[in-house]
Formats: C-alpha cells, sequence, structure tokens
C-alpha cells in the first residue's frame, strides 16, 4: 500500500514541510512504502545551496538528500511548479524526479495525503 | 451499492481550534460514524491539531469549548486520543512525563489524550479501514 | 477515488485537486469549499456533495443543487464506499 505525501507550502514559514517528511520518514522506518510530491510553492524545499542558519532554521537539504537511503521511494517535483520558480537541473538538488503530471502521480498512490 | 456495515476510522487532525474548523468538522464526522455502527480506533493530532488536547482552554461561556467536546467524546466511547509527541513539544503541550523531562514549570495536557510518536499514525495507517484528515486552511 | 476539499476556491489546493479529478471520482466540498457554489461555471467531472451544515451556515442555500447536499451521515457513508481518498 503506497503512500504519497504532498507539500505544496513554501519552506521556512510554518512547519508543515517538516512535519510532512517526517511522516514520510517515519512510513520508511517501518518498512511501508512512501514518497513525496512537491508542488506548488513547496517546490523550493528542493532548491539546493539552502541556507537558513541567519533565520535559525535547520537546512532539509540533508534530511531530503539521504531521504532515498531511508526508504523514502521517490522525491516527485512538480515541473511547472519548477519551472515558475526558476527550479532546473543545475538549481534542484540531486535525486528529485520531475513529473509533469503531479494528477497522475496522485492517482497513482493508494494513500494521499498532506500534513496539514 | 451497500454501504460497509462496519468498518474502523482514524481520524487525524491538524488544524488548531479556533485556527480552523476541523475540530468541530472532525467532531460532528467521529459522532456521525459512531452512530452508524463504524468503529473510530483512534484519533491522531499532529501539527497544529495538538492545540485540541490543551486543558488550558476557556472560551466564553457561550462558544464551544473544542478540546472539552472532545476530550468528552473519547471518555465516552474509550476512543484513543494520541497527541504526535513532537508536534506537541513544539507548540507547548505537555503531560506530566514530558513536564519533568523538560523541567517545565506546568503541564496542559487534557485527560484523556496521551502522547506518543508517529509511530501511531503508522500503525493506524496499516490497521484502520479509512482515515481521514482534517486539516485547516493554511 | 473520493476527495475531500474544506478550501475556498482561491486557495491553490483547489485547482491542484480540481485537475486531479476524473469521471468516476466523488468530490465533497466541506467548509470554505462550499464557496464553490456561488461560481455558476463550478462543473466538476464527476458527482460533487456539499456539506448542508456548512453551506447554511454561509447562508448559500439558494445556490446549492440540493442533489448536492448531504449531512454529516451522508458524508460519513461517502468515505465508507471509497477504499482510496484524499483530504486535500
Amino acid at each position: 500500500m503506497t503512500t504519497l505525501i504532498v507539500v505544496d507550502q513554501a519552506p521556512y514559514s510554518n512547519w508543515n514541510g517538516r512535519e510532512a517528511l517526517d511522516m514520510a520518514l517515519s512510513l520508511a522506518a517501518f518498512d511501508q512504502p512512501v514518497a513525496l510530491l512537491f508542488t506548488g510553492p513547496g517546490v523550493n524545499w528542493l532548491r539546493s545551496g539552502q541556507n537558513p542558519g541567519r533565520i535559525e532554521q535547520k537546512s532539509v537539504e540533508k534530511q531530503l538528500a539521504a531521504a532515498g537511503i531511508f526508504g523514502v521511494e521517490a522525491l516527485y517535483a512538480d515541473q511547472t511548479a519548477c519551472d515558475r520558480y526558476q527550479l532546473n537541473a543545475e538549481t534542484l538538488m540531486p535525486g528529485i524526479t520531475p513529473c509533469k503530471n503531479p494528477a497522475s502521480v496522485v492517482r497513482s498512490h493508494q494513500r494521499v495525503l498532506f500534513a496539514g | 451499492m451497500t454501504s460497509p456495515s462496519s468498518l474502523t476510522y482514524t481520524l487525524v487532525i491538524t488544524g488548531a481550534p479556533w485556527a480552523s474548523q476541523a475540530p468541530q468538522s472532525a467532531l460532528l464526522f467521529a459522532r456521525a460514524l459512531l452512530e452508524s455502527g463504524h468503529r473510530l480506533d483512534r484519533v491522531f493530532l499532529y501539527g497544529d491539531g495538538v492545540h485540541l488536547a490543551s486543558a488550558l482552554s476557556a472560551p466564553p461561556s457561550d462558544e464551544t469549548n473544542w478540546p472539552a467536546e472532545w476530550a468528552a467524546l473519547l471518555a465516552e466511547h474509550q476512543i484513543p486520543g494520541v497527541v504526535c509527541v513532537a508536534s506537541a513539544l513544539r507548540r507547548g503541550l505537555v503531560n506530566d512525563t514530558e513536564q519533568k523531562r523538560y523541567e517545565l514549570p506546568a503541564s496542559n495536557l487534557r485527560a484523556p489524550f496521551d502522547i506518543a510518536g508517529l509511530g501511531d499514525w503508522v500503525e493506524s495507517q496499516r490497521q484502520s479501514d479509512r482515515m481521514v484528515y482534517f486539516h485547516g486552511e493554511c | 477515488m473520493l476527495h475531500m476539499i474544506n478550501k475556498a476556491p482561491d486557495h491553490p489546493r483547489f485547482q491542484l485537486c480540481l485537475h486531479a479529478l476524473v469521471p468516476g471520482d466523488t468530490l465533497i466540498l466541506t467548509e470554505s469549499a462550499v464557496l464553490a457554489l456561488t461560481d455558476t461555471a463550478f462543473a466538476p467531472p464527476c458527482p460533487t456533495f456539499a456539506l448542508a451544515a456548512d453551506v447554511n451556515a454561509r447562508g448559500l442555500n439558494a445556490l446549492a443543487t440540493p442533489e448536492w447536499l448531504i449531512d454529516y451521515s451522508g458524508w460519513v457513508r461517502i468515505t465508507a464506499d471509497h477504499q482510496q481518498s484524499v483530504n486535500w
């Protein structure tokens, strides 16, 4: 039973994206198949070179980069949103799967949820 | 099609009282599901939803006290109410154990809510027939 | 697939939800999402329901198609009928 967790909110304002990642890592820790889909402003979580030290937050870049090792099956990024926010092969962190059709990614998972 | 007669549900609430309708929608949904003969395995509070477990809410007497209403439903039907520990600690929802652990000046978790980890949510995912999420409007 | 949404039509997630709908799905509008009833062009490709309590709260009864209105028991029943669902 594969789960897709969707992140559509920008990083560093509320904790929604972090709590989505916690859910994904928890499922992976219990060997439950899970993937993440980033869309809308949420694709900005995937930008390489984030440096939130001065705003006193931790970067999720390392956690996302390691997500595959922890068992998260894929990190999907909505291509349209990436284009909107100038995210491309140069500016995205590695290991991201662009998707042109987020609706079909949604439909192909048995459980789809948001953290908030 | 005939509806399945008795299913198990877990409700996840991520919207806070007075910041969203989530606790209200979830409460009336919960009552209806119990009246329909389904079982409520667990109610899981995550993110800002943890505020629903506050023992200290004191709205005006002509307003619904959502934490109190939820506590009453959980107690009446013996339904586990679980507050995610990471979400709760960040937001200052703390039981006696956590108060001692972190040497905090008070505890404020309303009975019968308990604090636990995301493992409880994962378990619900595996075991409950249906999971319904009640989000705020962020 | 059952889609449930509680956000106003202007919320970005509302469009995400609409784009994910196919005929054969079911859509339930609750809370602020019932405001979609004020849009005469709102025509999802699948059976759509609106929670009567939220429609009433917002004074939208005159705009609601009666067959769309469900109560909380109806909402429960529709979730019981669908193994796959998403709360947007």
